[in-house]
């Protein structure tokens, strides 16, 4: 067996060149895909075991949230806008992809501090641990979409065919959720205050972005939603099952490219300073 | 690096922070530098820094086992971290060939709401297997371990000897080129540490290992070379038996304390001809005196004393009835216990004593360490005898 010599320097990477990073990254995911699958496995069955209710746990969340969005439109303090669908069918399938993104991060952002005991004892992957994360927001992705189903059943509606392709629209998504997870993992990693901001952030994020109303004709929610790739990320895929069509492909063809610079950029970063950051956790 | 070396460690140093906010700080100007591409300047110190490794230097060949010793703090978990790569040196370089297991913790990443079944598999990959080597080895690891029907119970129901258990048969069967233990093995019973240990000698065949042990004995028994670390520096790197030594006398400085005096008592040992001395050697006449001061005794005298060996390997404790029948104030009065054939292990020992009063329980002195001294085999060993047929 070739036996691999490994060195450690300080300023490795430095010294190997900037452009060998993208080999090793590359290979360093590939090599790992095994360990990513079991810490994501780790996560998935013990996050729901001493519990009664179980993974219904994550769709409760949602189901509240739109059940006092519902409160608030009949009430007539908000108005929902102009979707042509029933509300909660809408609603539910923002948040779908809404939750995603903010299970999916939250989780990230933990990921290395709440692993901190198993990366100060053990020299493994620590990317594999931050994409086994984003892996928490899968399940209750599943369960969601199955309720959406149940309300199309329900509503005797048929979702487009073009609905099917909602796996590839969802890529962004996840690239999107993941690099920036990479991001808040390393500085929560350093400053815990770092996963208490993006928590109260999430909660604003979603009012200021259309999940749970149609977007905006004027005023400055419809400027800021004009500039929020979240809003593409979320409404794309929605108005996909819901309309087969995308309304606003420009717009979501560079949320794209945002996306998966985003993801590249920061594997990067990661790379380059995840040992710095197993010093300080 | 010639073909023959595995680890290779020149001139390393580590410094860590000790103020948490200053951590941070510095936490993010590193970060901050390296995604630009510019040096960390690891090699200087800030405010608040300190070398917790500094200079460290040493060669492993591959079958090589070297033991780490020296007090806590000195950087021996430190020194492994930097091997295994959880830490990069800040000056220096650390250069490894092959997989390295690292037995640092047992049992990492195991989920206390998972059965043993389950943490197996991600213990393993944690650890760097692949799915075919574990798929392989599951039988031999779950025997190894020998936890019966708990292996299907969650983990968090284990007793801690069954979690040892099974974290160091995981770590074992990885099959690693190098091999990092630090002090894993204490909390299994006896009869595990001594599988562990046959194990480990197993692995020596074909690797190289490392290992961290505050017993003097595992050090003796399974090392080739012997690594002392104080304080971040390097003392000593040799055979084991003189490291040993040197650690010994560094750590207890027998030297400086030839004789311990107190208000109560004074301990002596004196040799055959009642001089004093704290070189003892094996197998000759010794007298122990301990000199009573101002203590009132109603009920009968009674002394204890136990030899404790300074790494705690070896003690016996001796209880003295024979001056029971003294019941007054005792002031300077020499009592004498003489040893005919001393035969206590070669070794560094300090001497516990306890006067009581009428019962063992009954303490009215106590004193934990008094004098210092050495014991050491006589020159011409009479227990070894070569013989061939």
């Amino acid at each position: 067996m070739q036996e691999i010599i490994t060195t450690y320097e300080p300023d490795n990477c430095l010294k190997n060149g900037y452009l060998s990073v993208f080999g090793q990254i590359f290979f360093e995911l590939k090599r790992n895909r095994w360990l990513t699958y079991q810490l994501f496995k780790r996560d998935f069955s013990s996050s729901y075991k001493q519990s009664f209710l179980g993974v219904l746990w994550a769709i409760i969340f949602p189901l509240f949230t739109i059940a006092i969005f519902i409160g608030l439109s009949r009430s007539g303090i908000l108005n929902i806008g102009d979707i042509g669908v029933p509300y909660s069918m809408y609603a539910l399938l923002g948040m779908t992809f809404w939750q995603f993104f903010s299970t999916g991060l939250v989780a990230c952002s933990n990921s290395l501090v709440n692993a901190s005991p198993m990366i100060l004892k053990t020299n493994f992957s620590k990317k594999s641990l931050v994409i086994a994360a984003a892996g928490k927001a899968v399940v209750p992705f599943m369960l969601q979409i199955m309720m959406v189903c149940t309300l199309f059943v329900g509503y005797g509606r048929a979702p487009s065919i073009l609905g099917l392709l909602v796996p590839a629209f969802i890529i962004p998504l996840v690239l999107f959720t993941i690099g920036l997870g990479f991001f808040t993992s390393l500085f929560n990693g350093v400053m815990r205050d770092i996963g208490n901001i993006i928590s109260i952030l999430l909660t604003f994020l979603m009012l200021f972005t259309p999940v749970l109303y149609a977007r905006p004709k004027m005023g400055i929610l419809a400027t800021l939603t004009e500039y929020n790739p979240l809003y593409y990320l979320v409404s794309t895929p929605r108005d996909l099952v819901l309309k087969g069509l995308i309304p606003e492909w420009k717009g979501f063809l560079i949320v794209c490219f945002v996306s998966v610079f985003l993801f590249i950029g920061s594997l990067f970063v990661f790379h380059l300073t995840e040992t710095k950051v197993t010093e300080r956790i | 690096m010639d073909k023959e070396t595995v680890v290779s460690v020149e001139t390393v140093s580590k410094k860590y922070c000790k103020s948490l906010k200053r951590s941070m700080y510095y936490g993010a100007i590193d970060i901050g530098r390296n995604i630009f591409g510019l040096s960390s300047r690891s090699e200087k110190l800030r405010k608040d820094e300190f070398w917790a490794l500094n200079d460290i230097s040493f060669e492993l060949k591959r079958g090589e086992t070297l033991g780490i010793v020296g007090p806590n703090g000195s950087g021996k978990t430190t020194l492994l971290k930097l091997l295994n790569g959880i830490f990069w040196p800040d000056k220096g370089k650390v250069t490894v060939k092959g997989r390295i297991g690292a037995l640092i913790e047992l049992g990492t990443g195991f989920h206390p709401l998972l059965t043993g079944r389950d943490n197996v598999y991600i213990n393993a990959a944690i650890l760097g297997m692949t799915r075919k080597e574990v798929d392989e080895k599951f039988d031999e690891i779950i025997k190894f371990a020998d936890i019966g029907d708990f292996i299907d119970t969650p983990v968090k129901f284990y007793s801690s000897g069954m979690f040892v258990r099974l974290g160091f048969a995981v770590a074992v069967h990885c099959d690693p080129n190098i091999l990092l233990v630090d002090e894993v093995l204490a909390v299994g019973d006896i009869e595990f540490q001594n599988k562990c240990l046959s194990k480990i000698s197993e692995i020596q065949e074909n690797a190289t290992i490392i290992i961290i042990s505050h017993n003097m004995n595992t050090i003796k028994l399974i090392c080739d070379r012997c690594l002392f670390l104080y304080k971040g520096n390097q003392i000593d790197l040799g055979n084991v038996s003189d490291t040993l030594n040197a650690y010994s006398k560094t750590t207890f400085n027998i030297s400086d304390s030839k004789r311990y005096r107190s208000d109560h008592i004074e301990i002596d040992v004196l040799d055959e001809n009642h001089f004093n001395t704290n070189n003892l050697i094996v197998n000759k006449t010794y007298h122990f005196t301990f000199a009573v001061k101002r203590l009132f005794v109603n009920r009968g005298l009674l002394i204890s004393f136990s030899f404790l060996n300074l790494t705690n390997s070896y003690s016996h404790r001796i209880e003295v009835t024979k001056f029971s029948n003294i019941t007054k104030m005792i002031d300077n009065v020499s009592f004498s216990i003489s040893f005919k054939h001393l035969t206590l292990p070669p070794g560094e020992y300090t001497i516990r004593i306890a006067i009581s009063d009428g019962d063992f329980l009954k303490r009215i002195f106590y004193l934990e360490r008094t004098i210092l001294f050495s014991v050491v085999e006589a020159e011409d060993s009479k227990f070894l005898n070569y013989a061939i047929s």
